[in-house]
């Protein structure tokens, strides 16, 4: 399918050869048969998946851990190849908490063009796939993130992805990213930025329904494979009466985070709950004022067209000119009807943190059941 | 810029020199490992090894390696260039992220330390003035008969007169330092490397997770079970020093007794905040459903 537009886009690129036919033909490098199916130089091939390089994955674990709570985010750079995007590179971006939003995205693009320079030059990639969010328990759902995307969505090529990464799943010893991107519903409200009731029924749009999951892979190339393999290799300690840690000597030992048994994580997660659900009422509350406000002015209008109608009967009736039906919305204001990708969003929230709660509780029982097991043994 | 035209070699030896800011320790973690190899996989036909810059923090008697970034140099018989202006533009781009890390040496690939290395190291050394620079070199492992590795050096002066393209370099020790988090990082990528497409489908579900580290345990302790049966039936001679590893372990273990009722209990506990929280999720998306029904009939 791609073939035939990739000719065609080849043949464009080509000085057409009847009008300087005394001038060499520049050389090409053809693009061999067997690529040819899988490269697409109009982006036609649909992204199906995304390919993480094991350097990203440490790159975005160390960004996570340093910055202060979920403000870590970056750029990830890469290529796609026959509907896989492989992502190769990534860099953090500055985090400005206080700055005024004008001059701190000056500085932000800034940065990233100079690092997308500096990148070029060391032969990385340094086309941007989409970039990278940290989030503790599950709860990524914000406007920046959206926003975000929706800006890539719009001018990368493909539309780029988002990769989420989870600090409080990892610390637990299961390192979590998904990809996601913006359904084609929640974009197509986004672009009219209509987010009413209406809106929301006509594209069906619920908190489950703003970003597709693409399913995504951890990859390491061979030469970090082989080294990963002489890092994690025991030999016996030369050493004849180490102890039992140091008895084999690997650079890295097998480690048993997953097994811990604390609890820690819960409370914070049930308080996290309990916010989002406020914070979701008071949205709530919000709109419903709003609505209440709408309802009022609409009927107050209603009123005065009921009123004007009656008159001009009766005027009619007594053979006197009728008054004008003035224009109602000029007089009185009826406000917009209240979007609600906020309180959708702030759903999207409560049902992220709910979920890894259950996701925890399960892992706990889990953990409980084999203690209760193993202490029932040891008795 | 040219650093300098070399006209002696170098020396390594493992003299070790009373120099008292000298760090004891190299720890690194995997992030620089990783952009080291990568930048290796990405470099030009021209180049045998490529060099870059290590940033990281300082400790009292050791330096911390945290990040590294690629820097542009070429070398041959003549002469060896670093771009300086290149290094400097990339350390005030890392520097805006993460201000508390600073230049604490370079890196290169491969095991060699020539005149060269010496020149390098000593620009470096002008970068993290008054504190000396750290030297790494990572052997890939490609070139046949070496072994995959990292080494830590620091240089110091040779000779009456000191100069720039000689120098001693004194190996320290390394180490690989994970965190919690870089931990389960890695993990997953040792996952990844040994499948046979060295790739890992994500999410990985928890408790996947922990059927792994379980059955990791259970193979272990049938391990040690094996080698105690086969020394009670007297086919292994004992190993006091296991002998005693064994008793501290198992004495460290819940003491019998001390948690009845305490698993059962906490099970509770969890089941009821799952049942918790599957209530809160339906809730959730009757709420969003509901969002979209009322304006319907309306």
């Amino acid at each position: 399918m791609a073939a035939p537009s990739m000719a065609a886009a080849l043949a464009a690129s080509l000085p057409a050869p009847s009008a300087t036919p005394a001038t060499p033909q520049p050389k090409y490098e053809a693009i061999p048969a067997s690529m040819a199916k899988v490269i697409d130089i109009e982006a036609e091939i649909p992204l199906t998946n995304v390919q993480l390089d094991g350097m990203v994955v440490s790159k975005i674990i160390k960004h996570a851990r340093e910055a202060p709570s979920t403000t870590a985010h970056g750029l990830l750079l890469g290529l796609d190849l026959d509907g896989t995007l492989e992502v190769s590179n990534s860099f953090p971006l500055p985090y400005h908490a206080h700055d005024d939003d004008e001059k701190s995205a000056k500085t932000i693009a800034r940065h990233q063009a100079a690092m997308l320079r500096s990148l070029k030059e060391v032969q990385a990639d340094d086309s941007v796939v989409g970039f990278y969010q940290a989030t503790t328990l599950g709860a990524f759902f914000n406007q920046t993130l959206v926003d975000t995307q929706a800006i890539h969505q719009e001018k990368l090529r493909h539309g780029g992805v988002v990769i989420v990464h989870d600090i409080s799943q990892t610390a637990r010893g299961n390192a979590s990213f998904r990809a996601y991107r913006l359904t084609a519903a929640f974009m197509d409200a986004y672009k009219k930025s209509n987010f009413n009731t209406a809106s929301l029924i006509n594209h069906r749009l619920t908190f489950s329904s703003i970003l597709e999951e693409v399913p995504l892979k951890i990859r390491t190339n061979p030469l970090l494979s082989s080294f990963l393999g002489t890092l994690t290799k025991s030999i016996p300690s030369p050493v004849a009466d180490a102890g039992p840690n140091e008895a084999y000597e690997a650079a890295v030992g097998p480690s048993y985070s997953a097994l811990d048994l604390g609890t820690g994580g819960v409370t914070r997660n049930l308080e996290q709950i309990v916010e989002a659900v406020d914070a979701y009422r008071a949205e709530d509350g919000n709109v419903s004022y709003l609505i209440r406000q709408i309802a009022r002015e609409r009927a107050k209008a209603d009123n005065y067209i009921a009123k004007r109608k009656e008159e001009n009967q009766a005027r009619i009736a007594q053979g006197l000119a009728p008054l004008p039906e003035e224009d109602v919305s000029r007089l009185f204001k009826i406000p917009a009807e209240p979007s609600r990708l906020e309180s959708l969003l702030l759903l999207g929230q409560i049902d992220a943190y709910a979920k890894s709660l259950g996701d925890t509780a399960r892992h706990e029982s889990g953990k409980n059941v084999r203690g209760e097991s193993e202490r029932r043994d040891l008795i | 810029m040219v650093l300098f035209r070399p006209s002696f070699t170098c020396i390594t030896t493992l003299a070790v020199v009373p120099y008292s800011r000298i760090p004891q320790s190299v720890t690194i973690h995997p992030v620089a490992l990783f952009t080291i190899l990568d930048h290796y996989l990405r470099r030009t036909d021209q180049q045998d090894r490529v060099i870059g810059t290590l940033l990281g923090r300082r400790t009292d008697n050791g330096v911390e390696i945290r990040s590294a970034f690629a820097v542009l140099h070429s070398e041959t018989d003549e002469q060896v260039a670093v771009d300086m202006e290149y290094h400097r533009t990339m350390y005030e781009l890392h520097h805006k992220v993460n201000a508390k890390e600073v230049i604490v040496g370079w890196y290169s690939t491969g095991s060699n330390l020539n005149t060269y290395s010496a020149l390098i190291q000593n620009f470096y050394s002008l970068e993290t003035a008054p504190h000396p620079a750290v030297h790494i070199t990572l052997n890939t492992g490609l070139v046949e008969g070496e072994e995959a590795g990292v080494k830590a050096y620091v240089s110091s002066p040779v000779g009456v007169t000191p100069k720039a393209e000689n120098c001693v370099f004194v190996p320290v020790p390394v180490e690989l330092r994970l965190h919690d988090a870089e931990r389960s990082g890695f993990d997953l990528l040792v996952d990844a490397s040994k499948s046979s497409s060295s790739t890992t489908a994500q999410p990985v579900p928890d408790l996947e997770v922990l059927e792994t580290a379980i059955q990791n345990v259970s193979s272990m302790l049938d391990r040690v079970l094996a080698y105690v049966q086969s020394v009670l039936r007297g086919e292994t001679k004992g190993d006091p020093a296991i002998g005693r590893y064994l008793m501290d372990t198992l004495g460290t273990s819940v003491g019998v007794g001390e948690e009845v009722g305490g698993f059962s209990g906490s099970l509770q506990d969890t089941l009821m905040v799952s049942y918790l929280a599957s209530l809160v999720r339906s809730q959730a998306e009757v709420s969003a459903r509901l969002a979209l029904t009322t304006g319907s009939s309306s």
